[in-house]
């Protein structure tokens, strides 16, 4: 009874300092942002757009792929289920609300922290190991400005913009299966699908968004940094950037939900 | 003995209960080649990470050009980092960008420099290693003396008055080694650039040493030119020259003194 109140303890403590650790890191992600940088320069406008590149646009295709076949697997079980109430025809209306509320940020978030949260914590970790992190605090510059802010803000950009993307191609999605396969009338399929929308449904989705872009910057890089050591140590962190990463987006969208639908005034 | 430059005072340093560096004193002087050499886990590039920066001591002081480098708040060190270049043992080139942006890198970030001058800045560092036209290789195309040298060239980028140098011949063929060893040579005669040279090849030190530091188990064992350490009558350092396997630190030790030894660090 005493060791596993010791683990549950430890664990917590850990938990704790791994909290702080992230929001010591978020700190001076703002810090820094916010002081801006004291030489204006290309080259670290270049660094961001790449990251945009690389994690906005050459996302689109799997995001594309992910979306629509959650959107038709939505339409499908939906359409089975509301069937026994007669109600098929608000099929369009569960694909959407669902989609915007809640299924296209968090689908489109994991899909990111696999992709491009492992890819940041590989990356850094192997910048670290190889010394390219030291050399460029001895060179004076803070790798924190150079490298994490980069990452971080092109996330907090590009995330939202791939959860419209996401959205829209998973209704699409939920269309062409409750138009071709459950025989909806398409006229009917769109019009059930925007009346029960709402702008609040699609702006807390984007707030969402914008939390888990963060969450993933934050936890990707902070394990980047932290590797110390060789190989196994960056595969390591990047399994638990990614582990990490998808736990918390699970456990932060349900704080937001429960904030944002049941606490805030409607 | 021209002028110190780097006076490091009682210097100590533990990771867990092994005491890494233990009350090291040493002046480093202006404008000379000083090589601290020592066996492997002496100590010595933990001893090189202190001097710039990298790592914090436990006790004792750093001082850079008479700033005191461990209680400097981080904004003031990065105005003492611009005095100092470091030539790191992998290079430590950023594999994303090509040599050229490599070396620019420094220059983009701490001056208001046009384009048009920072390329010929960039010309004149690669020029001044051999390695002119090599301005957009990246930095996996090139051997590893060449990253060497282009990590020299970045780290002259800024004309510092010291640069430290981590193991510069590891992992080269000696040919290249040598090569390494006389561009450390120029760039100390014709700038009067003060070099920190971590090592442990004999041939390098003796060959452009000004002042050798030997370092044993976290302390300074001897300080002198050259010609002293050569002629010095301290066992450590006559084993440690001629690379004998049995002297003062014995080859096979017996079971009390490997424990003993294993108790003590």
């Amino acid at each position: 009874m005493r060791d596993f109140l010791g683990n549950i303890g430890s664990a917590a403590g850990l938990l704790l300092a791994g909290v702080c650790r992230l929001f010591g890191l978020g700190v001076r992600i703002l810090a820094v942002s916010v002081q801006g940088s004291p030489t204006k320069r290309g080259a670290r406008r270049e660094a961001f757009v790449r990251q945009m590149v690389l994690c906005g646009f050459d996302s689109l295709p799997i995001i594309c792929l992910v979306a629509c076949s959650m959107g038709m697997v939505l339409a499908l079980q939906g359409a089975y289920q509301l069937k026994q109430f007669g109600a098929v025809m608000y099929t369009g209306s569960l694909v959407s609300v669902s989609v915007a509320r809640e299924l296209g940020p968090l689908m489109a978030s994991i899909v990111i922290a696999g992709r491009i949260g492992a890819r940041m914590a590989a990356e850094l970790g192997t910048m670290k190991v190889q010394e390219e992190v030291d050399a460029l605090t001895t060179m004076g510059i803070d790798p924190v400005r150079f490298l994490v802010v980069p990452r971080c803000l092109a996330l907090c950009v590009m995330l939202p913009c791939l959860v419209i993307v996401t959205d829209a191609v998973a209704i699409l999605g939920g269309f062409v299966i409750g138009v071709m396969s459950v025989g909806i009338n398409p006229d009917l399929y769109l019009a059930k699908s925007f009346d029960a929308l709402v702008l609040k449904d699609i702006y807390t989705g984007l707030a969402k968004s914008f939390l888990f872009a963060l969450l993933i910057g934050l936890v990707s890089c902070h394990q980047g940094l932290s590797v110390q050591g060789g190989a196994d140590e960056v595969g390591r962190a990047t399994t638990q950037a990614v582990v990490t990463s998808i736990v918390l987006i699970i456990v932060v969208d349900c704080l937001a939900t429960a904030i944002f639908y049941y606490a805030l005034p409607t | 003995m021209s002028p110190s430059i780097i006076q490091v005072k009682k210097l100590s340093k533990s990771f867990g209960d092994r005491l890494v560096l233990n009350g090291i004193n040493l002046v480093i002087p202006e404008g000379k080649i000083t090589v601290i050499m020592g066996g492997s886990g002496g100590g010595k590039s933990t001893l090189l990470r202190h001097m710039v920066g990298l790592t914090k001591p436990d006790a004792g002081s750093i001082e850079i050009e008479r700033e005191d480098i461990v209680r400097l708040a981080p904004e003031k060190m990065n105005d003492v980092r611009r005095k100092f270049g470091m030539l790191f043992q992998g290079s430590a080139l950023f594999n994303s960008m090509s040599v050229f942006e490599n070396v620019a890198l420094p220059l983009r970030e701490h001056t208001d420099l046009s384009d048009e001058i920072i390329l010929i800045i960039v010309k004149v560092k690669l020029e001044l290693v051999g390695l002119t036209g090599f301005e957009d290789f990246l930095p996996h195309q090139l051997s590893g003396g060449m990253r060497k040298r282009v990590a020299l060239a970045r780290a002259i980028a800024l004309d510092p008055k010291i640069v430290f140098y981590d193991e510069p011949g590891a992992g080269l063929d000696p040919i290249t080694a040598s090569m390494i060893d006389q561009l450390i040579l120029d760039l100390s005669q014709k700038l009067q650039i003060t070099s920190v040279v971590v090592t442990h090849e004999m041939q390098s030190a003796f060959r452009i040493a000004d002042q050798i530091v030997m370092l044993h188990k976290g302390k300074v064992l001897e300080v002198g030119r050259p010609e002293d350490i050569k002629t010095s009558s301290n066992p450590f350092v006559q084993q440690f020259i001629k690379g004998e396997h049995e002297g003062a630190i014995p080859f096979r030790q017996t079971r009390e003194a490997y424990l003993k030894g294993l108790l003590e660090t």
